[in-house]
């Protein structure tokens, strides 16, 4: 139904602040914190964000249409964005991609394109477009006005710090969106 | 419109050994010979080092035993960027006793724009946060040594000689250093400025250093020429066929930056020090005055001595212009500002036929035949409201608007050409100087210090490109 489809689910644990704008069905694991300004939105299909995410203001993801389809035409089936653990998606950044894996670091005002597939531990610099049709391997650092790459050995850390401290104190001075109980495959069985 | 006041767009004339058109914010006025300079006519010199990152200033000694490097700060050998040093906690066994452990400090450099660490190197957390990190050491140091030091000797063997021929015609009381022959000879081999100045009635200090130098040649450095090899290690058997790993390649400029070693993976680059900056002062060649010299600290950006021309001389912008048409006469807007603080008459003269200055003009171009006058510029005027509006009669043909030290003024434009490109318009400004510094020669008479003299300047504008 579409009412349904309507309601962001939101995992217990993650703080996500009502002047964020979420559209369409959209998904958010436990302990992801979205702070006010930011846009999550479903135009083509779900999307489904995973656990300890950091999305700040002004970031937007969004899942929408390729260019070259048009919103009504029919036979486009809804594909679902998916977004790993673990990510940040620093002030500004405009992500399209329909697959992002964990810790991956994308800078302020970055700007992924709808086919790229991030693995993990990448991280695109600050203001970088990268619009190419590829799958960025693992640890790939993306810096620079004209994009240059380089491979890091370790991934970025996860922002296990920042994100304590965020759940603690936005709930403070903002409010937040109501989470929803995600029911789970299997149910343990209790005596 | 900021395009307008781009620094292009008018440009002064500067008769120098070449003849350079340049904004007036980019040149300098001396005003012992009374004329402006550019960087082109002034020497260079420098005044200080200083580390552009942690801002320490360096002696100049202790500049050049580096290697003009500084100690604490690093550059990212991936994208030259400075290096910040970061901490961890890591687990580490207490010295007393063994098998506890406490959390210590480790030190490593990261970058904060590409996430360069120094971990991907291979090199070892320090435990100190600064000094504790080496450059790797040149295989090749003490040949270099060597070879710097046996061509020393022999530049300065050349340099007595050819001083000893010149001797007889270079002027007595000239600094040793600022003999353009001198600098030539004595930067070869990166010897250094030895300032040695001549005393009225000592033997003249070349030949005193020759007599010196035989004494002290009996130490003569003798190098082994290098030898060439016939057999060259051959390159490894899978040299075509090995994939290549991309990320691991280096780049011409991170191999080059590090020319001890030029390292072609990625996993050699080590990082560098941060090289050191240098404040320049500038003097004027002719009269050996000081046009610029800045403040000794590296954190303050004043000069102790500031002679730039856009505080002596009126300058000339453009305000705002019409559409230009082809042979269509057109008024065009011009302000001019008065940088000193007496009143300054101003008359613009036209370029005549001929004119060997004026190569660039592709219009023709009337400017107002009366001398206008800019008052002083009054640093209170803003503050001041009860101040006398001032008085001169402008003919409103002529001057469109009059504000504390700045007049708009028309003049009028009539495009010769029809070409593509700008519009050029060039004329003659002449404007009285009063100067302020002290007389050379102290004047007998009462001479009132404030005498003016013209001074005129060519000025060319761009106009901007015709309309159909």
């Amino acid at each position: 139904t579409n009412s349904a489809k309507n309601v962001a689910k939101i995992a217990a644990g993650a703080v996500v602040c009502v002047e964020s704008e979420i559209r369409g069905e959209v998904t958010i694991g436990a302990r992801t914190v979205v702070h006010p300004k930011a846009r999550i939105i479903a135009e083509a299909g779900p999307i489904v964000i995973g656990e300890g995410n950091l999305i700040e203001e002004q970031a937007l993801i969004i899942n929408s249409y390729p260019e070259n389809i048009a919103p009504d035409s029919e036979g486009v089936e809804p594909k679902t964005m998916t977004i790993g653990i673990n990510n940040v998606f620093e002030v500004g950044c405009m992500s399209q991609a329909l697959k992002i894996g964990d810790n991956n670091v994308i800078e302020s005002k970055a700007d992924l394109g709808r086919n790229m597939i991030l693995t993990s531990g990448c991280i695109i610099g600050a203001c970088c477009q990268v619009n190419t049709c590829e799958v960025i391997p693992e640890n790939t650092v993306i810096f620079g006005s004209g994009c240059q790459r380089r491979v890091q050995t370790e991934r970025p850390q996860p922002q296990t710090l920042q994100l304590d401290f965020l759940m603690k104190i936005l709930p403070n001075y903002h409010h937040m969106k109501k989470t929803v109980k995600t029911t789970s495959a299997v149910t343990p069985a209790k005596n | 419109m900021a395009s307008l006041l781009q620094p292009d767009r008018v440009l002064y004339l500067v008769h120098g050994e070449k003849k350079i058109r340049s904004s007036l914010s980019t040149l300098y006025f001396c005003r012992y010979c009374s004329e402006l300079r550019s960087l082109e006519c002034v020497s260079h010199e420098v005044d200080s080092h200083y580390c552009p990152s942690c801002l320490e200033n360096m002696p100049s000694a202790e500049a050049k035993l580096k290697k003009n490097r500084c100690a604490n700060c690093f550059d990212c050998p991936c994208c030259m960027h400075t290096l910040s040093t970061r901490a961890t906690n890591i687990p580490a066994p207490l010295p007393d006793d063994p098998s506890k452990t406490a959390m210590k400090k480790a030190y490593y450099l990261a970058c904060g724009f590409c996430r360069w660490t120094s971990r991907d190197v291979g090199m070892a957390d320090k435990s100190v946060a600064s000094g504790g990190w080496q450059e790797p050491d040149n295989p090749h140091t003490q040949r270099i040594n060597k070879l710097i030091e046996y061509y020393q000797q022999l530049a300065q063997r050349e340099k007595l000689e050819r001083d000893r021929k010149k001797l007889a015609r270079r002027r007595p009381y000239m600094p040793l250093a600022f003999s353009q022959h001198t600098i030539h000879v004595v930067e070869k081999y990166g010897l250094g400025t030895r300032l040695q100045r001549q005393r009225p009635g000592a033997p003249i200090t070349s030949l005193a250093g020759l007599s010196l130098k035989e004494g002290e040649d009996q130490k003569e450095i003798n190098i082994e020429p290098a030898q060439a090899l016939d057999e060259v290690e051959p390159l490894p058997e899978d040299y075509y066929t090995r994939p290549i790993n991309l990320p691991e390649v280096t780049s011409l400029r991170q191999r080059l930056l590090q020319p001890d070693f030029q390292p072609a993976g990625a996993s050699q680059l080590h990082p560098k020090h941060k090289h050191l900056l240098i404040k320049r002062s500038l003097r004027c060649r002719k009269c050996e005055h000081n046009l610029s010299k800045p403040e000794f600290n590296p954190t303050s950006i004043k000069f102790k001595i500031q002679l730039v021309a856009v505080s002596y001389i009126p300058e000339v912008r453009i305000m705002s212009i019409p559409n230009l048409r082809f042979q269509k006469e057109c008024q065009v807007l011009l302000t001019l500002t008065n940088p000193v603080e007496s009143i300054t008459h101003v008359t613009l003269v036209g370029c005549e036929e001929g004119d060997p200055e004026d190569i660039n003009s592709t219009a023709k171009v009337m400017v107002p035949t009366k001398e206008l006058v800019l008052a002083g510029k009054d640093a209170a005027a803003d503050y001041d409201e009860l101040a006398e509006p001032q008085d001169f009669q402008d003919d409103p043909d002529v001057v469109a608007f009059r504000k504390s030290n700045k007049i708009g003024f028309f003049i009028k434009v009539v495009p010769q050409r029809e070409e593509d490109g700008d519009v050029t318009v060039s004329f003659k400004i002449r404007h009285d100087f009063r100067n302020l510094a002290a007389p050379i020669r102290p004047s007998e008479e009462d001479d009132a210090p404030t005498e003016a003299i013209w001074l005129t300047h060519h000025v060319e504008l761009s106009l901007g490109p015709l309309v159909a």
